[in-house]
C-alpha cells in the first residue's frame, strides 16, 4: 500500500480559502441565473431575446481577442531581451517590468489619460517633430483601451515567456542555423514552438484579465469599447437583478472554457507534448 | 429662533416616540443612548453633511450619529433582503429612490417628524426628502468662445458649424437623451415620454465629435485639460473646476435637475430618530451652511439668505437659475430605465 504523502495536508488552507472565498460566492452568483426571479431558464431566455447583451459578450471577447496578441507580440522582445541579457541588466529589465505592479490601477490610468490626451506630452512631442499636422485621436477609442490594457497587463506575458525561454537550449538555434535555415525560419520553426507553453499562459492570463475589465475601458475607452463588466455591474447596481447577472457571467465563463479549450487543444497541448 | 425650532422638533419626537413605538412618552430631548447610523457618499460631501446635519442633530438631542457608506444601491437591497438595515438614514439618488419605492425599500416620511412644508414642494417625496438638487449644464470653455459667441442651450451643443471642437457628453442614457430632444426642439413639457429614435437620430449627428464621459470626476478632467471646448457637465463639477482656474462657465437655459434624497432603510430600527435627523437637513441655517462649504444646492428656499453670494450663481436653485430648469421625470425612468439602457447599450455598439 502506498503511504499518504504529508505534503498533501499544506494544501488545506489555501483550499479552504478558495471555497469560502472564491469557490462559495462564484457558484452562488451563477446560482442566481437559475433560481432569481423564477426558478427555470428565464434569464438566458431574456438575454436571448434583448440581441444587445449577447452584442456585448462578442465585444468583450474581441476586445480580449485583440489585445492577447498585441501584448504577445510587446511582450516577447521584452523576455527575449531579459533572458539573454547579463545578470545585472535582467535584474534592471525585471525591476521595470515589476514597477507598474507597485502603483494603483487607477494612478496608472489616470497616467495614461495624461499622458495621451490631446493636449498631452505624446502628442506635443509629435506635433513640435513635425510629425503628425494634428493631435492624434489617443484617447476615448480603442486604440486608448489598447495601450492601457497592454502596459498594465505585460508581466503577465513577459514572465511566463522569459521562463521558457530560459529553458531553451541555445545549441538548438546554432544546429537548426548550422543545418541550413535561415534565422527567421530558425526562429519560427525552432525557436517559437519551444516558447509555446510560456507564451500560451501569458496569453491566456491577459485573455482572462481582459475579459473582466471594468476601469480601463471605462476610464481609457470610447463608448464603442462597451465591455461585458459594465452590464453586470448596472444588473446589479442600478436593477439589483442578480439573475441576469448571473446568467451574464455563467456565459461569459463558458464562452471563455470553449475558447481557451479549442486554443489549448490546437496549439497549446501540442507545445507541451513537445 | 434656533430655540423655538428645536422647541418645535422636539414636541415631534415625543409624539412621535408615543405614537409609533407605542413607548412612554419621555423627557423631551432624550435621544441619549440612541445611534442613528448615516450613509452618505464619502469625500467631501459626507464630510459636510456630518457638520452640518448630523452634528446639530446630535447636540439637539444627544443621540449618537455614526458615519458610514459609501451608499451603494446593491448594498442598501442586500441590508433590507438580510431583515435587519445598519443604516438608519441613507443619502441616495432620484432613480435609486423611484426603484425603491416600488420595491418597498424605504419607510415613508413621517411628517409629524419632519418639516416637509419649509422645501420647495418639488423636492419633497412620500418616502424621501430632498436634501441637495444639483442640474445637468451645459458647461463650455471661455477660452474657446468668447463674450457673445458663447453657446446658450442644447441646440448650441449641437451646432458644429458655430461651435466646431470636440464636445462631451456622458455615458449615461439618463438626461443624454433629453438633452437631444431639448437640442432638436422638444420644450421640457413635451419632453415625456421620450421620443427615443428622435433623440438618437439627434445624437447620431454628433458623435464623431463628441467624448463620452463616464465619471463626474473625467467631465471635469476634460474641461481643465482642454480636451473639449463644450458639453455637458453638472454644475458642482463646473462650480469645482472654476474655482481651481480652469476657463469654464456654464449656462442655466434648460438645466436639468436631480435630486439626492435623504430616506429611511425599511425596519430600520430608530426610525423616529432617523426622521428626526431628516428634519434637521430640513433647516435653512444648516442647508445654507453646507451649501457655502460645497456649493450643494438647498432644498429650503430660505437658506439663500444666507448663500455666499459668491457661490450662489453656481446654484441650481438659486432664484435666478431654478425657473429656467426643470426637475427630470424620475418616475418615466423608473419605468423605462432598463429597455432604455440597453437601446443605449445598442446604439454605442452602433
Amino acid at each position: 500500500m502506498k503511504r499518504i504523502d504529508h505534503r498533501i495536508w499544506l494544501l488545506v488552507p489555501p483550499l479552504l480559502l478558495l471555497l469560502v472565498a472564491f469557490i462559495g460566492p462564484v457558484t452562488w452568483l451563477l446560482s442566481r441565473a437559475f433560481t432569481q426571479p423564477a426558478p427555470g431558464f428565464g434569464n438566458f431566455v431574456e438575454l436571448w431575446e434583448h440581441p444587445v447583451y449577447l452584442r456585448v459578450i462578442w465585444n468583450t471577447l474581441l476586445i480580449s481577442a485583440i489585445t492577447t496578441p498585441v501584448c504577445v507580440a510587446v511582450g516577447f522582445p521584452v523576455a527575449h531581451a531579459m533572458t539573454y541579457a547579463n545578470a545585472r541588466t535582467r535584474r534592471w529589465l525585471i525591476f521595470l517590468v515589476l514597477l507598474p505592479f507597485w502603483t494603483s490601477l487607477l494612478v496608472r490610468t489616470f497616467a495614461t489619460v495624461i499622458l495621451l490626451q490631446r493636449n498631452g506630452p505624446l502628442n506635443a512631442m509629435l506635433l513640435g517633430m513635425g510629425i503628425i499636422g494634428q493631435p492624434l485621436p489617443l484617447l476615448y477609442n480603442m486604440t486608448g483601451l489598447l495601450i492601457g490594457a497592454v502596459q498594465v497587463l505585460l508581466p503577465f506575458v513577459i514572465f511566463p515567456l522569459h521562463a521558457s525561454m530560459m529553458k531553451i537550449e541555445p545549441a538548438y538555434m546554432q544546429a537548426a542555423l548550422t543545418l541550413g535555415a535561415d534565422p527567421l525560419r530558425a526562429f519560427f520553426r525552432v525557436y517559437l514552438p519551444l516558447t509555446l507553453p510560456g507564451l500560451m499562459t501569458g496569453a491566456t492570463l491577459v485573455f482572462i484579465s481582459v475579459l473582466g475589465y471594468f476601469v480601463t475601458p471605462a476610464m481609457l475607452g470610447g463608448v464603442r469599447q462597451l465591455m461585458v463588466a459594465q452590464l453586470i455591474q448596472d444588473q446589479i447596481g442600478q436593477f439589483g437583478n442578480w439573475g441576469i447577472a448571473g446568467a451574464l457571467s455563467l456565459i461569459l465563463l463558458l464562452a471563455t472554457a470553449v475558447l481557451l479549450g479549442l486554443l489549448h487543444a490546437t496549439v497549446g497541448l501540442k507545445a507541451v507534448a513537445r | 429662533m434656533t430655540t423655538t425650532r428645536r422647541d418645535i422638533l422636539l414636541g415631534g419626537t415625543a409624539l412621535g416616540l408615543a405614537v409609533a413605538g407605542g413607548i412612554p412618552a419621555r423627557a423631551a430631548t432624550d435621544l441619549k443612548g440612541k445611534t442613528v447610523v448615516f450613509a452618505s457618499w464619502g469625500g467631501a460631501y459626507q464630510d459636510a453633511e456630518k457638520q452640518c446635519y448630523c452634528e446639530p442633530f446630535a447636540a439637539a438631542t444627544g443621540a449618537t450619529v455614526v458615519q458610514d457608506g459609501p451608499m451603494n444601491a446593491a448594498k442598501f437591497r442586500a441590508m433590507i433582503a438580510g431583515g435587519a438595515p445598519d443604516w438608519d438614514v441613507a443619502d441616495i439618488t432620484i432613480d435609486f429612490l423611484y426603484a425603491g419605492i416600488g420595491d418597498k425599500l424605504f419607510e415613508k416620511i413621517d411628517t409629524r417628524l419632519v418639516h416637509t412644508d419649509r422645501l420647495s414642494p418639488q423636492f419633497v417625496n412620500e418616502y424621501g426628502i430632498g436634501c441637495i438638487v444639483w442640474s445637468y449644464n451645459l458647461g463650455y470653455s471661455t477660452k474657446a468662445f468668447q463674450p457673445g459667441s458663447q453657446p446658450r442651450n442644447w441646440a448650441d451643443l449641437f451646432d458644429l458649424k458655430r461651435f466646431p471642437g470636440k464636445r462631451a457628453l456622458g455615458d449615461n442614457v439618463v438626461a443624454t437623451l433629453e438633452v437631444a430632444l431639448l437640442a432638436d426642439g422638444v420644450t421640457p413639457e413635451k419632453l415625456y415620454p421620450l421620443d427615443v429614435d428622435r433623440a438618437l437620430k439627434k445624437l447620431d449627428t454628433i458623435r464623431s465629435e463628441t467624448i463620452f464621459w463616464s465619471t463626474n470626476s473625467q467631465s471635469q478632467q476634460l474641461f481643465v485639460d482642454g480636451e473639449i471646448a463644450l458639453g455637458l457637465i453638472l454644475n458642482g463639477r463646473a462650480y469645482d473646476a472654476a474655482k481651481k482656474g480652469a476657463p469654464i462657465a456654464i449656462s442655466w437655459e434648460q438645466n436639468i435637475q436631480s435630486i439626492d434624497y435623504l430616506a429611511v432603510p425599511a425596519g430600520s430600527r430608530n426610525r423616529d430618530a432617523a426622521m428626526l435627523l431628516i428634519d434637521t437637513m430640513t433647516e435653512a441655517d444648516n442647508q445654507a451652511k453646507l451649501a457655502n462649504l460645497i456649493a450643494y444646492s438647498p432644498t429650503n428656499p430660505a437658506a439663500f439668505k444666507s448663500i455666499d453670494p459668491k457661490v450662489e450663481p453656481w446654484l441650481s436653485t438659486a432664484p435666478a437659475n431654478v425657473k429656467q430648469g426643470f426637475v427630470i421625470n424620475a418616475a418615466y425612468w423608473r419605468d423605462h430605465l432598463k429597455p432604455l439602457q440597453e437601446r443605449w447599450a445598442m446604439w454605442k455598439l452602433s
